[in-house]
């Protein structure tokens, strides 16, 4: 039972890297404003002039691990792809540390939502599937043409948890439904106001404001910021500015603390740990 | 209303709370020769050497190229120009060897609100927008036929663009500002009723393209790269100094950008396009690329573009654009971008900076 649960998922990991590598070439293509591929995936990471090809790059390695998984029963795909998710995820889990903007641009430009728990789950569980595919062995297009019912049931099973981890579909729904994407569509600040002080960046900076309405308020794309004065608990003025994710009715919401100066302030915590 | 104080700090807070880079991206000059717009007054003008005093009061003495020409409502001789004049020039060489001169140029546009005649000459009076007012221009009789061709719709409502001369004295209610040059075909719809963007089913990533127009009304200050420094020139046009969003940039350097948020921008003609534009901010940088010489740059938005996205029209100056006015930029922007002041826009794609 465990080899034919791996070997359901096999379809899966071939579907996926082949639609992410057609995704990032059509994002290519497209040709999408200066500055739009800037949030886009672990390609912020690298100077302007080399995105596209890092994009590029990823997606020629994707279709690569995709049609040596389906074609050849050499391990060393099947590695590949589990080295490549591992390495996707750890790269998912940086970016979303040093650039909370950024979409995961797993899917190019339809990834363009901030990257959260969901996006980095879905490469945790992609890993799992290509490190099970490794049990298996007989060739891809094998797995694929002599598929059982049972095999049918897990690859639905794999395919209803990869697009519950998915925040492209909701992003696609959003789309359809408002006919503009986020970017365009005229958002009321009380809402997004609204939605900060339910979120827990709310809960865990409020007590460094020094006001209850924000003394600054705009709105760059798809964020709505709110700035605020505040005061460090050692009494230095700062303000804390909060980013609300206008998409989604669970929106990402950031925070920062920045001195007078600009820099950002790491405000201290409540209560300290003490070994004893 | 915006707090003026708190606009500056914005990209700086966005930043830090989004982990962007803090400092302004680097200007592309697409593999070409790097260019320096200089504004100013001209104390003193040769065939070979112009002298022009800054707003800062230096005085800045350039050499002029033997190709050089300067316009003032037709195309004029660098050592013709009087004393008094002002300039912007666009400069090479390191901003040391004047290449264009503009003199007196401005730009004019409006909705227009009423028309009467002068003799031969016709005194249009213009709706500017809520930042900008209301002013009269007028059409010499010269010009008349050449802005009557491309302004087809010749009555109240409609919108009016134009290149001209401003003369006077002084640079404020005095000057008499004088259309010469058409700056658009224009619109055949009423200002008011400006067509809606069609539908984006495809996200902000696309590519957002249009024209890019510039104006003397947007907040600006002249600067020229010398050693490395800048300096500052805080000549602002009229009685629209101390409005919401000036002082931003500090450099000459500025955009005025139709998408705003209305809450935002406190004008209620804001976020009006047919372009499909994203929103954006006050403060935020706007990433300018001018498709026909390669140039690109980072301009700060520094006010409400809400005249400019009324022009559903398109720039063909190196082919034709798709519709929709996507930035007004400030004339030493629109200069170093290789934009030609007298032709009105360049086709220009636009971004996040």
């Amino acid at each position: 039972m465990p080899a034919t649960v791996a070997t359901a998922q096999l379809p899966l990991v071939v579907l996926l890297l082949a639609l992410g590598s057609a995704a990032k070439v059509a994002t290519i293509r497209a040709d999408a404003e200066p500055g739009g591929l800037t949030r886009l995936g672990p390609a912020v990471l690298v100077p302007e002039r080399w995105r596209a090809p890092a994009l590029a790059i990823c997606a020629a390695g994707e279709l690569t691990l995709a049609a040596g998984m389906t074609f050849t029963t050499h391990p060393l795909f099947r590695w590949a792809a589990v080295g490549f998710f591992a390495m996707s995820t750890y790269a998912l889990v940086d970016l979303r540390r040093r650039r909370p903007d950024v979409g995961c641009g797993c899917f190019g430009e339809v990834s363009s939502r901030p990257i959260g728990v969901r996006s980095i789950g879905r490469t945790v569980l992609l890993t799992a599937m290509s490190a099970g595919t490794l049990a298996y062995p007989g060739i891809g297009w094998a797995a694929m043409s002599g598929i059982t019912w049972t095999m049918a049931g897990c690859t639905a099973v794999g395919l209803a948890l990869l697009a519950a981890l998915s925040p492209e579909l909701e992003e696609a729904v959003a789309r359809l439904r408002h006919r503009a994407p986020c970017e365009q569509r005229p958002l009321a600040p009380g809402t997004a106001l609204a939605r900060l002080r339910a979120s827990t960046a709310w809960d865990d900076h409020r007590m460094l404001l020094t006001g209850g309405e924000p003394v600054d308020t705009w709105r760059e794309l798809c964020w709505r910021f709110f700035a605020f004065a505040g005061r460090t608990p050692d009494g230095a003025p700062v303000d804390v500015v909060f980013a609300v994710y206008l998409s989604g009715r669970r929106p990402p919401v950031r925070a920062a603390v920045v001195s007078a100066d600009g820099a950002p302030v790491e405000p201290l915590r409540e209560s300290i740990a003490v070994s004893a | 209303m915006t707090d003026p104080t708190t606009v500056h700090r914005r990209r700086a807070l966005a930043a830090a709370v989004l982990g962007r880079p803090p400092e302004r991206p680097e200007s592309s000059d697409g593999g070409q020769e790097p260019l320096r717009a200089v504004t100013g007054r001209i104390l003193d003008a040769s065939p070979h050497m112009i002298v022009v005093e800054a707003g800062n009061g230096a005085e800045e003495r350039l050499v002029v190229a033997p190709w050089a020409v300067a316009w003032r409502g037709g195309d004029v001789a660098v050592a013709d120009l009087p004393a008094g004049t002002n300039v912007i020039m666009r400069t090479v060489h390191q901003g040391k060897v004047v290449d264009r001169i503009w003199a007196d140029t401005t730009r004019i546009t409006g909705t227009i609100v009423s028309i009467r005649t002068d003799g031969k000459d016709q005194l249009v009076e213009l709706d500017a927008g809520p930042h900008r007012g209301r002013h009269t221009i007028v059409i010499p009789y010269r010009a008349s036929g050449r802005l009557r061709v491309r302004h087809p719709k010749f009555e109240p409502g409609y919108l009016f663009d134009a290149i001209g001369v401003r003369e006077g004295e002084g640079e404020g209610e005095g000057d008499v500002l004088s259309a010469l040059l058409p700056a658009t075909s224009q619109p055949p719809y009423r200002a008011r009723a400006v067509p809606v963007p069609p539908p984006a089913y495809g996200g902000a990533q696309s590519r957002v393209a249009g024209t890019v127009t510039w104006s003397d009304a947007i907040p600006e200050s002249g600067h020229r790269a010398r050693d490395g420094h800048r300096t500052e020139n805080t000549r602002l046009p009229d009685d629209r100094q101390g409005t919401t969003d000036q002082h931003i940039s500090g450099d000459g350097h500025g955009a005025a950008y139709p998408m705003l948020e209305r809450s935002d921008s406190g004008c209620d003609d804001a976020g009006t396009s047919c372009a499909g534009l994203p929103y954006l901010a006050l403060g935020s940088l706007l990433n300018v690329q001018n498709t026909c010489t390669g140039r690109a740059m980072s301009i700060p938005i520094v006010a409400c573009g809400c005249l400019a996205g009324r022009f559903c029209d398109r720039c063909v100056e190196c082919d034709t654009s798709p519709r929709g006015r996507i930035a007004e930029v400030s004339p030493v922007s629109f200069v170093e971008l290789g934009g030609d002041l007298i032709k009105g826009c360049f086709n220009a794609r636009i971004g996040l900076g």
